[in-house]
């Protein structure tokens, strides 16, 4: 223990004696650990942000369309164009599986819709759909105000909407008197009947408060009748549905008559399944921090084989001083290995406290999502004393090796 | 205890020197006792720094034993090499070989550091030593801050420190002036007289002239081994004759 404490006083008395010099040697050291630890901290930010902004539905559902699920390699588009439609009939077939507790069908077109008022119009930019009541569940709609579609809506065909808060912005001054203003789409009018709470952006980007639900018999005689439709099935419970996705894509083979041999002629995915694809991303994100990080510290460690090997040249006498005084050899060569893990541990410090300050100050100002992980402050922590204790054994060795008749006669 | 504290039987240090053997030490044998005050003293060239540097464990001969203290030294490996060192060797060099950077308080603990002795007992005997050579108010100047003869005083503190076997002294006056000089050697007969056995390499005559005794060596080997004052005295008629 008092070893210890000596070697560290004599390594850090060493640093002191050359505080420039030590300052540059860990300059490539701080910027390794400071790259891991403010990549790290984004990517983390942006994977929770992600998780939390991706929960387009609950845990208790899935989603089924014709369409694979968001991915960010190509798609042979082709292939799925293909596919046949899915009817409204097949949604309607999946309520009585025992494992379902409501099928939400969604009918829309590709391209969005421009809506507007009598004063105002929105850009056409709106997501309009043709809904059943099970679309509240379904796409977690809490309404700030009025009601949402129920069941007479869709059997009377009623010509009413309930909007999102960005289409209440939009056209309504004041967004609380919309309830039972009209709006206008493609020439036919709706009433307001509900107006949904903000429900926020993806990443800040895309909003997921553009919409307008209409019952879909009103919306097939507006906008005429779209043949493909999106489901989101509502499993009994979040345990049932691995069940209830067994189910659902039993009945749809059967329905859509898909030989046994052949693969789905239809996509499902829940919001674990693009949870994952997003933490892939994150994982090649890291890694290739990860190797930005190593190149950092291989320059950083090399710096202090370079320093260390210097230090070692300019303190010959005073290594052969202190062998003849009773060093040993071995004592000499962990004060040396014990000078370059202290310069580079003080190195992975400053980069962690530098790193994480980015994140911090990356989150504060542009709103970046940023969250500094413990284990990345570990990891940089640990890789910068690696590198110094790798790098440092072989001056460190080359010092301990000095003759000290030798060493004391060198100028 | 029984038995010379340093005894040494046919000591030979040979060197290759691109191809060639230089004997910078040839078949020397001796013994010192305990609380003698002897001079090794010769010309360079004459292998007394090879010698001392036997003396000092920092150095194995090529054939001959030497015994310091009860050990088989050429017996012994590089740790034990140190430990010894450590233990039983106090040395002072011409050019003081102080740690710049570091204190005298802090330079004269160093022997302590490495016997692994815990900070408080190092600062303790490190005052107690730098007391006995008069530095007590100079304990926290670092090397530049001192004159040669106080330097000279903090390295005999040093050697002091660890209460070793033997102070082991080499040219401890070839870098002051006569005064000073004339004040070390002063403080080494102090040493001698307080029981210390000390041995004071020197190629000048003068200094082993005031010795008790004194070890001449010329070209590996001893010319004269007796009182100090006829062995320098022997020297001076050889280089005369020469």
């Amino acid at each position: 223990m008092t070893a210890l404490l000596d070697n560290l006083a004599m390594a850090l008395g060493t640093l002191r004696a050359n505080p420039l010099r030590s300052a540059l040697t860990l300059l490539g050291i701080v910027i390794g650990s400071m790259t891991v630890v403010a990549m790290m901290s984004l990517t983390e930010g942006l994977r929770l942000k992600v998780k939390d902004d991706l929960a387009l539905l609950g845990s208790d559902s899935f989603a089924v369309s014709k369409w694979p699920a968001p991915s960010f390699g190509d798609q042979d588009w082709h292939k799925y164009e293909a596919r046949k439609p899915i009817t409204r009939e097949m949604g309607e077939a999946l309520r009585s599986l025992p494992h379902v507790s409501g099928v939400s069908i969604e009918e829309s077109y590709q391209r969005p819709f421009a809506v507007s008022t009598n004063q105002r119009s929105t850009k056409p930019v709106i997501e309009v759909v043709g809904a059943v009541p099970d679309v509240a569940r379904s796409r977690s709609v809490s309404l700030a105000a009025g009601r949402m579609l129920n069941d007479t809506d869709v059997q009377l065909s009623r010509k009413v909407a309930v909007i999102g808060a960005d289409v209440a912005d939009l056209l309504f001054p004041d967004p609380a008197a919309a309830l039972g203003q009209e709006i206008r789409i493609k020439g036919a009018s709706f009433e307001v009947i509900g107006v949904s709470e903000r429900m926020g952006s993806i990443l800040g980007l895309e909003s997921k408060d553009g919409f307008v639900l209409l019952p879909w018999t009103a919306f097939e005689l507006a906008l005429g009748r779209v043949q493909n439709n999106n489901l989101v099935v509502i499993a009994s419970s979040s345990e049932d549905v691995p069940k209830a996705i067994d189910e659902v894509v039993t009945t749809l083979r059967r329905l859509r008559g898909v030989a046994p041999q052949d693969e789905n002629d239809f996509d499902y995915f829940t919001n674990d399944s693009v949870n994952k694809m997003f933490d892939n991303l994150a994982l090649i994100i890291n890694a290739a921090s990860l190797g930005v990080c190593a190149l950092a510290l291989l320059v950083g460690g090399i710096g202090i084989m370079n320093i260390m090997l210097v230090s070692v040249t300019e303190r010959t006498r005073e290594i052969g001083v202190r062998m003849a005084l009773g060093a040993r050899r071995r004592r000499i060569l962990t004060q040396f290995v014990f000078e370059a893990v202290t310069l580079s541990g003080l190195g992975g410090v400053i980069g962690v406290l530098l790193g994480a300050g980015v994140a911090v100050g990356a989150r504060e100002l542009v709103q970046v999502p940023a969250s500094v992980p413990a284990w990345a402050v570990l990891l940089s922590l640990a890789s910068a004393c690696g590198a110094g204790l790798l790098f440092g054994i072989y001056p460190a060795a080359r010092a301990s090796k000095l003759d000290p008749v030798e060493a004391m006669r060198t100028e | 205890m029984s038995g010379p504290l340093i005894s040494i039987d046919r000591l030979t240090r040979h060197y290759v020197v691109g191809g060639e053997t230089v004997r910078a030490l040839d078949g020397v044998s001796f013994d010192i006792g305990q609380g003698e005050w002897v001079a090794i003293v010769g010309q360079s060239g004459s292998g007394k720094s090879t010698l001392m540097n036997l003396l000092g464990c920092l150095d194995t001969a090529t054939s001959g034993t030497y015994r310091l203290n009860g050990a088989d030294v050429e017996t012994l490996s590089d740790d034990a090499l140190a430990d010894l060192r450590n233990r039983e060797i106090g040395f002072v060099f011409q050019t003081f070989q102080l740690l710049p950077r570091a204190t005298a308080l802090a330079n004269v603990e160093l022997p302590l550091v490495y016997r692994g002795l815990p900070r408080r007992e190092r600062r303790a005997l490190a005052e107690t030593a730098l007391r006995q050579v008069g530095l007590a108010n100079r304990m926290h100047h670092r090397p530049n801050e001192l004159s040669g003869g106080q330097r000279q005083r903090v390295a005999i503190a040093r050697a002091l420190v660890g209460d070793p076997s033997i102070l082991l002294a080499d040219e401890p006056t070839g870098n002051l002036d006569s005064q000073t000089g004339e004040e070390i050697v002063r403080l080494f007969g102090e040493l001698h007289a307080r029981g210390h056995t000390l041995i004071l390499v020197t190629h000048e005559p003068r200094l082993a002239a005031r010795c008790p005794r004194a070890i001449k060596l010329m070209d590996g080997r001893i010319l004269g081994d007796g009182p100090g004052a006829e062995v320098a005295a022997l020297q001076a008629t050889r280089a005369v004759g020469t």
